[in-house]
């Protein structure tokens, strides 16, 4: 599926853009809040390295009147303002109070999709299931269409798995989920110490939900 | 809510970025390009996700940037039908409710598309509804009675249909050799239609205390499994 279209760019010269496929795979909210999280700090660090060259070349004196990188001085880190923004609201958004990304990790998204398999449920409800992480039967609900037919007295398995798979304020919790706490602890630092991240491992689609909600085979 | 998309362009690298590595040059050219903008058909862009595939970098006649044709993967925001999603109360009128995400707030709901019955009450202004009402004059209702949706307010919805709208410039007008400025209303070029009238959608308030009294009731059983 190849649409050509002609995209008018700001200097007025005309570009050809090719969608090849506007929908490949579906990401959750929490491998996005984690790609843009990276961004920052990587925006960040880049800061910080460019503002210490600078002052190291005022310390030694070095003060040349015509930069190194041609004409641009390297020591600016150029910002993209559009890219900015939207990468902080969305991160606003999805770091809300009211989203459950922050009581997920990799691991226990990857736990969950594996343990909500056997339910027959459909790609997009599990996607969904991992973004909104429904604890009540009301938001299981509006997700799942036509729940009672088919999970029945399932409903229960499939909210405790979710329940099981957020480090949330244990005043929410079943008891039983205290004793989940100080591992998946463990396993978030681990995980934060790990430079590399394991769910944009890159075979086309997040290992963090185990490629399940790739569209592909739909 | 987000996917990627496999695009393709041919993007320019500015001399003064071919000391560094090339990848990244390239990322933050089509970042700059693409970020926060609306493809049509295709969703808002947040963000380069990767480079499939990049050629050999080309230099045209009269410019000295070097051009690459590359294949590239593009985290998008455009929620699928019938998704559910969290947004916020942005603002209220007769017509319906407009949302927003924070870095998108193009979402209406119409009133066909509130829960009945319901209505518009323009001293708040917000609309509201009253669950279990035989009155056919709503806004005589007590106001304690009344369940708000007011500004600000965390609500689920369901994504029913979404609208791109393409805003194509057109050639410019000429008239006595002056250039006509038309006055345009700036229309969104990507809007998003969604729901309220089910149970289990609307301020996720209602439903939080709706869900309490339910627990109380089904306490047991939650433990046992938990």
């Amino acid at each position: 599926m190849i649409s050509d279209e002609i995209l008018r760019i700001g200097d007025g010269s005309l570009a050809k853009r090719l969608v090849v496929n506007p929908r490949t795979a579906l990401l959750s909210n929490y491998e996005v809040l984690t790609l843009l999280r990276d961004l920052e700090s990587d925006h960040l660090a880049r800061t910080k390295t460019a503002l210490r060259i600078k002052k190291e070349e005022e310390a030694s004196g070095l003060n040349s009147t015509v930069p190194v990188g041609g004409g641009k001085d390297p020591t600016v880190v150029e910002v993209c303002e559009n890219l900015r923004t939207v990468s902080f609201e969305a991160i606003q958004y999805l770091s809300a109070d009211y989203q459950p990304t922050a009581a997920q990790t990799p691991e226990a998204i990857t736990r969950l999709v594996k343990a909500i398999q056997p339910y027959g449920l459909t790609k997009a409800e599990k996607l969904q299931i991992v973004n909104l992480a429904p604890q009540h039967h009301i938001e299981l609900y509006v997700i799942v269409e036509e729940l009672e037919d088919r999970l029945a007295e399932r409903m229960e398995e499939v909210i405790s798995h979710v329940q099981k798979s957020l480090v949330l304020d244990p005043t929410l919790a079943p008891v039983s989920r205290q004793n989940t706490i100080p591992q998946n602890r463990a396993q978030n630092e681990e995980w934060e110490a790990d430079e590399e991240y394991v769910e944009f491992d890159d075979h086309g689609e997040g290992a963090g939900v185990e490629g399940d909600l790739d569209m592909e085979d739909d | 809510m987000f996917n990627l998309a496999i695009l393709k362009d041919t993007v320019a690298v500015h001399p003064s970025d071919f000391g560094g590595p090339q990848e990244q040059a390239i990322i933050a050219e089509l970042n700059k390009k693409y970020a926060n903008r609306v493809l049509h058909d295709v969703g808002l862009c947040i963000c380069v996700f990767d480079i499939t595939e990049a050629g050999e970098g080309k230099v045209r006649y009269g410019d000295g940037f070097l051009w690459y044709k590359v294949i590239f993967r593009m985290v998008i925001f455009r929620p699928f039908a019938s998704e559910v999603i969290l947004a916020k109360v942005m603002s209220s009128d007769r017509h319906g409710i407009r949302l927003t995400l924070g870095f998108f707030d193009d979402i209406y709901v119409p009133v066909a598309y509130l829960p009945e019955p319901n209505a518009f009450d323009p001293n708040e202004p917000a609309h509201f509804w009253l669950p279990n009402s035989e009155t056919t004059e709503l806004l005589d209702s007590p106001v304690a009675d009344r369940m708000w949706i007011d500004k600000g307010e965390v609500v689920r919805v369901r994504v029913e249909a979404d609208e791109f709208y393409d805003d194509e410039p057109g050639p410019i007008k000429m008239a006595d050799g002056v250039q006509v400025v038309k006055e345009v209303q700036a229309r969104a070029p990507f809007t998003i239609t969604a729901s309220m009238a089910e149970q289990g959608l609307g301020p996720t308030s209602w439903w939080a205390a709706a869900q309490l009294e339910d627990d109380v009731e089904g306490e047991g059983d939650a433990m046992d499994e938990g």
